[in-house]
């Protein structure tokens, strides 16, 4: 499997650590119910057969972590950006 | 040099020391040379979250290449920077003994800077050979038509680590982590037999 | 020496008479020439006998000329060298080869073991589930040594292979797979078009079936043809043709694998080069043009040795110019087949028969076999043969049966597209019935599918399509293709009525030869239920093996089918996966095997560890100082001891380069480093260092350490060496995905700096000698950090750590002078009986001091397992805080670190021991946790354990078993503080 990585171009995915769903938002640790969210965040995973973003670190590369589309079924890579190019973008808090 | 009666271009060298200088494989001009020294000043410039750019213009002003927050290796006579990663440069010099305290003062509060002089070994590598020999152990396009003078990646070689940039048309450099100098010259050795491998080992007997 | 090359004709063929090659089958010797495979040798010799089949030992010959062969399988070369199952008809000849039959004993004209089918009513279908079921005891003693002398295949070298292999990349816009006329026209016209070409072919002469082609091509012999575009090819500087090279499976995003036979054609390779070379080929596009290959027809009798398949017939004819007999018959369901006998007999084949199964065969095909002589039966069939070797037929004809005599019976039942690659992604085939064949179905990305793999039969119409796929994935790639050059070739009408076995006929009719698989074996399965194909090939062995089916895949489904009444769509068929044909392990391991097997890390002291007499250790990928034994020590024990006893009374060294190191710079590290560890860095001032913790997210803890504060901005942190990695990471996901908005830059350091630890009450004294400048307690006190000077002028940095609970003192210059720092700490140590010291002795302060590793940050330990419960910061969020106050992992029933000794305290304890209640039984419900370190105190003069159990701290002074079921120990010992030496930590801060 091959990783359009956006600095480095495309790379084996030898090259990279995968830390699967990149949709998941760390809970905020003081909400009341923080337990529970902590426990999904941590525990609680979609199985998608089909599109799914996940987290890949370029470890032996540009050592960015990486959102990638990925589609479960084919493998087929759809595109990667780099997290910290997603939060600028979503404009979160900088 | 040692004298290989084997084809084993490796026989009789311990796996955990630096193969000595020497004639590798194949009899008759070399088709890679491979030359390793302890590259003098190297520091690694991280930039702060959103001086990518300035910290990029800053190093090429001081050192007089052009230099972009990409892949690349701008090349002078004294001095290379070369981009691993968004907004962090390695930067190479032959005669900045301070190269540290110089990029501080330069970069002040828009980057940080690491001394790394010591982090790695440098091989360079010139000969007509040397694309087919780390296709041996790469899974980047080395082509040279593909990748030119000033192209640089950092990626893994023989599952070790590199950072590597073509310096000119027959000769490429590549820094290596230094605790990985013997097994990475063990690679070199045994791909590069074929094409006969003359290996200066200009950090023998360091250790 | 048997009459030379009597099957051999005097002109023709891609041979060079010039050049004769001696080699040995079955120690006889033979000659062949230049263009041979070991297959066309043997056949221009006379061999007809080539192997013992896989089950019941009957004699075999060879049945095709490629790939798919499935009986002519020998051991090739001697020795280490010695390589089973080899395809005699893809071993390209050499002067020298020797080569021997397989699977016979004592030889192989005769087999005592061929009583093997006198056997055949238990070694059917499903025989292994059947007959060996009962006793189970005589599977192991009886039944399976029993099997493994009567059935399989050849014998693996039992030495090491003494040659080299070796693994590469390489990358193209396009790859053609297969260098026939469709494969070759593809390449050509993509790489006319500038784009970077790599045509890989499995044979060592490229061209495909035009090697075996009688016709021209533009005015050329076929052949030449061939070796005319290869010429232009191999000229441009945009393609590479790999020849020997198979192209066995097709990977994501593009990747293909593929092996080249570097050396296989030689002795032994060339000096310094590989045996084979393993190819990852990143392609953007691929076109498949891998051919086609045929498929028997099934009757009884049919694997006796001169039953070929007609096209290796024509191959061995047209190509090695071979006559595989001197009374050749065709038996077949197709025109194309008789087209093919028709150019050999031309070429000078002595063909006598045709033999069609369909009653209607187009007239002027018939009139143009009459007119050479030949005799034409229709409808008819062959039902029976004879001979050791083939001598003769019984043919069933419309009018009767009747005998033919024959030496060799070509066979074709129509072809099979090699379809393989293109089902590598799951894809599955589909059935063409106008072709009687599978075609390609959906194709992995990227890749398309030109000629015969496909489908595309005729020869004209292959050079088409694969100038215009070769054209179209060029073009899809941007490249400006020129026009097409394609020369005129006229096809022949495809004319085929599927036809797959002659029912009532006598004797084993065999679907697969390699598996020694029957139609009767089919029958078994049908009836007993394995109806699905896959169960079909796991329950008879079908298709399995080195072959994988090629000659016999489309034939049993087409068996199966017939008897369930389905569709041959309807029945499916299996699915192909990597690799296309056999891969061997050498070539996957490349340069990494023995101690290159994974790169090793060598730390910066590792030569003066080495002249000190250091005994080296793997930890990871570091390769470590174990301990240092000095003449006249017994055993390990005693110089750990010695080295241990050293430290405590004087002074010591060790290299700790391997930590992971960590620059951290910024102006909100404190508060970055609040949020990973689990105490409080925030409040850290210059100069002083701190231990720390690390939680993972889910609660447990991840690694410990220590960081430094060098300036208010930089901070420097040090990890365990096995996590070294794993932390970086960690923290680049804090940064760039947690909390991007912080002000930190992280810059590894673990190579630049090296480390070593000096510890002993004498520790200062040393160092004071190496230091440039004040190293006095109050200078630097416990748990300080300074950068400073050393040895005259060297940059480092100094932390006062311990690790072993004495005087400890952590000494960080750079890389290139670690080795001289060592030297520099001996020569200043010299007159305190410094002592270098390994691992092994380090691991014992660790434990006598009650400090946690490895053992105990093993995953499943929380901080408060650990002792450090206290220690977590109740006044800030972390990563872990929120899931380790879950019930489950705060529950005061967990199994807590504390530490062990014998009650008697000559016994010896052991890591891995569970603890027990005294007087319990042991079983799960009673364990109480398991001792996780180990080690003889020589301070204390006894055995002292540390690890994990219930309540641990609050049993201080209580007696538990260890019990050690794996070695067969059990030992009383008693729970105690961790701490066994300076409890108080009097020593580390003198």
């Amino acid at each position: 499997m091959r990783i359009p990585c956006p600095y480095c171009g495309e790379r084996d995915a030898h090259e990279f650590a995968t830390l699967g769903d990149a949709t998941l938002t760390r809970p905020d640790p003081a909400a009341a119910d923080a337990d529970a969210q902590f426990h999904d965040y941590v525990y609680l995973r979609d199985n998608p057969a089909g599109a799914h973003e996940e987290w890949w670190y370029h470890a032996n590369g540009c050592r960015q972590w990486l959102r990638v589309a990925r589609d479960t079924r084919t493998h087929a890579i759809s595109g990667a950006v780099a997290a910290r190019a997603t939060e600028q973008a979503s404009g979160e808090p900088a | 040099m040692a004298d290989h009666s084997s084809h084993d271009p490796l026989a009789g060298i311990p796996f955990d020391r630096v193969p000595p200088s020497g004639r590798y494989g194949a009899a008759g001009e070399p088709g890679v040379t491979v030359s390793t020294t302890d590259t003098p000043f190297i520091a690694l410039v991280v930039a702060r979250n959103g001086f990518a750019a300035s910290v990029a213009a800053r190093l090429g002003r001081a050192f007089g290449v052009e230099v972009a927050d990409r892949a690349g290796a701008a090349i002078s006579a004294a001095s290379t920077v070369v981009g691993t990663g968004p907004g962090r440069f390695l930067v190479l010099s032959t005669i900045e003994p301070d190269l540290e305290g110089t990029l501080r003062a330069l970069l002040g509060a828009e980057a940080a800077v690491s001394e790394q002089s010591d982090a790695s070994v440098a091989f360079n590598l010139t000969g007509e050979k040397v694309p087919d020999l780390l296709a041996k152990g790469a899974l980047i396009d080395l082509d040279p038509r593909v990748f030119l003078p000033g192209h640089a990646a950092t990626t893994v070689i023989a599952h070790i680590g590199v950072t590597l940039w073509r310096v000119h048309e027959s000769g490429w450099r590549l820094l290596v982590a230094r605790s990985f100098e013997a097994s990475f010259t063990r690679f070199l050795v045994a791909s590069g037999a074929e094409f006969g491998l003359a290996l200066e080992n200009g950090t023998a007997g360091r250790g | 020496m048997s009459a030379p090359n009597r099957n051999r004709l005097t002109s023709g063929g891609l041979i060079d008479r010039a050049k004769s090659l001696g080699f040995s089958f079955d120690g006889t010797s033979y000659q062949g020439y230049e263009g041979d495979t070991l297959a066309s040798a043997l056949l221009a010799n006379g061999v007809r006998l080539v192997g013992r089949s896989f089950k019941y030992h009957r004699p075999r010959g060879i049945v095709a000329a490629g790939a798919e062969e499935p009986n002519a399988l020998v051991e090739l070369r001697s020795g280490a060298r010695r390589e089973p199952n080899t395809r005699a008809t893809v071993t390209e000849l050499y002067d020298g080869l020797v080569a021997s039959s397989q699977n016979r004993w004592p030889s192989l004209a005769f087999d005592a073991l061929s009583l093997n089918r006198f056997l055949s009513p238990f070694l059917g279908a499903g025989f292994y589930y059947k007959t060996f079921m009962w006793p189970a005891a005589f599977w192991e003693k009886l039944y399976e040594p029993i099997i493994r002398r009567a059935a399989g295949l050849g014998r693996a070298a039992e030495e090491a292979d003494p040659d080299h292999y070796e693994k590469a990349t390489a990358f193209c816009d396009l790859l053609v797979i297969g260098a026939g006329p469709a494969g070759l026209m593809a390449a050509l016209t993509a790489a006319r078009s500038g784009a970077r070409v790599i045509l890989a072919d499995e044979d060592f002469l490229p061209g495909g079936g035009l090697n075996a082609e009688a016709g021209d091509i533009d005015r050329r012999p076929a052949p030449a043809f061939a070796a005319h575009v290869v010429a232009e090819l191999t000229s441009l500087p945009n393609v590479r043709v790999m020849r020997r090279t198979t192209v066995f499976g097709v990977y994501d995003s593009g990747t293909y694998g593929a092996l080249e036979r570097v050396s296989d054609h030689l002795p032994e390779p060339l000096p310094f080069q590989p045996r084979q070379r393993l190819w990852r080929l990143i392609a953007r596009r691929a076109v498949l043009a891998a051919g086609a290959t045929e498929r028997p027809i099934v009757f009884g009798g049919n694997d006796r040795p001169g039953v070929m398949l007609a096209g290796a017939v024509g191959t061995y004819v047209q190509r090695h110019a071979v006559l595989p007999g001197q009374k050749i018959a065709l038996f077949a369901n197709n025109d194309g087949a008789w087209r093919e006998m028709l150019a050999a007999q031309a070429a000078g084949a002595p063909v006598e028969t045709i033999i069609d199964v369909r009653a209607e065969v187009a007239p002027a095909l018939v009139a143009a076999a009459r007119a050479e002589g030949l005799r034409v039966l229709t409808g008819a069939q062959v039902i029976a043969t004879a001979g050791k070797t083939l001598t003769g037929l019984t043919v069933a004809t419309p009018s009767g049966t009747e005998r033919i005599a024959a030496d060799t019976l070509a066979v074709s039942g129509g072809w099979s597209p090699a379809v393989h690659l293109t089902c590598h992604h799951g894809g599955k085939p589909m059935w063409d019935a106008g072709l009687a064949a599978f075609v390609p179905g959906t194709c992995p990305p990227g890749l398309s599918v030109a000629g015969a793999a496909r489908g595309i039969f005729g020869l004209g119409a292959c050079l088409k399509d694969g100038a215009a796929m070769g054209a179209e994935a060029a073009e899809a790639l941007g490249f400006t293709v020129p026009a097409p050059d394609v020369p005129e070739v006229a096809d022949a009408a495809f004319a085929l009525t599927p036809f797959w076995h002659v029912e009532g006929s006598k004797g084993p009719a065999f679907v697969d030869l390699q598996n020694d698989v029957t139609a009767k074996d089919v029958g078994i399965a049908h009836k007993e239920g394995f109806r699905s194909v896959e169960l079909l090939k796991r329950y008879t062995t079908l298709g399995m093996a080195t072959d994988q089916g090629r000659t016999s895949n489309v034939t049993g489904l087409a068996i199966m089918a017939s008897l369930t009444g389905a569709s041959i769509p309807e029945t499916g068929t299996t699915i192909f996966r990597p690799p296309y044909t056999p891969v061997s392990l050498g070539a996957l391991a490349g340069h990494h095997r023995g101690k290159d097997f994974r790169p090793v890390r060598l730390t910066p002291t590792h030569e003066w560890a080495r002249a000190q007499g250091a005994v080296f250790i793997e930890t990871g990928a570091w390769l470590r100082a174990q301990y240092f034994p000095r003449k006249g020590e017994k055993d390990w024990l005693e110089t750990v001891s010695r080295e241990v006893t050293a430290v405590r009374a004087s002074v010591g060294l060790i290299d700790v380069s391997t930590f992971g190191k960590i620059d951290l710079q910024g102006a909100d590290v404190g508060a970055f480093l609040d949020r990973v560890y689990i105490n409080g860095f925030a409040g850290l001032a210059v100069g002083k260092a701190r231990y720390g913790v690390m939680l993972r997210e889910d609660g447990m803890v991840m690694d410990d350490g220590t960081t430094a504060r060098l300036s208010p901005e930089h901070y420097v942190m040090t990890t365990t060496t096995a996590n070294a990695a794993k932390v970086f990471q960690h923290l680049e996901f804090c940064l760039q995905v947690l909390w991007p908005e912080l002000d930190v830059a992280l810059s590894s350091v673990s190579e630049q700096w090296a480390q070593i630890a000096l510890a002993g009450p004498r520790a200062r004294d040393v160092l004071a000698r190496v230091a440039d400048g004040d190293v006095s307690n109050a200078a630097l006190p416990f748990m300080g950090a300074i950068e400073c000077t050393v040895m005259g002028g060297v940059k480092a940095r100094l932390f006062r750590l311990s690790f072993s609970g004495e005087l400890g003192y952590e000494i960080a210059v750079p890389a290139r002078h670690g080795a001289a720092l060592a030297a520099a700490l001996m020569q200043a140590g010299e007159e305190f009986g410094i002592t270098p010291y390994g691992i092994e002795a380090l691991g014992v302060m660790r434990i006598e001091k009650g400090h946690v590793s490895g053992n105990e940050l093993s995953g499943q330990t929380t901080a408060g397992d650990l002792g450090f419960g206290r220690m977590a910061s109740t006044k800030k969020d972390y990563i872990g805080r929120v899931m380790a106050a879950r019930p489950g992992l705060t529950d005061p029933e967990r199994p807590c670190f504390v530490g062990f000794r014998p009650v008697d305290r000559s016994r010896r304890l052991r890591a891995g021991a569970h603890f027990l209640k005294l007087g319990a039984a042991p079983t799960l419900a009673n364990d109480q946790g398991y001792m996780t370190s180990v080690a003889y105190s020589p301070h204390l003069r006894h055995w002292i354990g540390l690890g994990l159990i219930k309540r641990g701290p609050e049993r201080l002074g209580e007696r538990v078993r260890a019990y050690d079921p794996v070695r067969g120990e059990e030992i009383e010992v008693e729970i105690c503080a961790p701490g066994f030496i300076d409890p108080e930590g009097v020593r580390l801060r003198g």
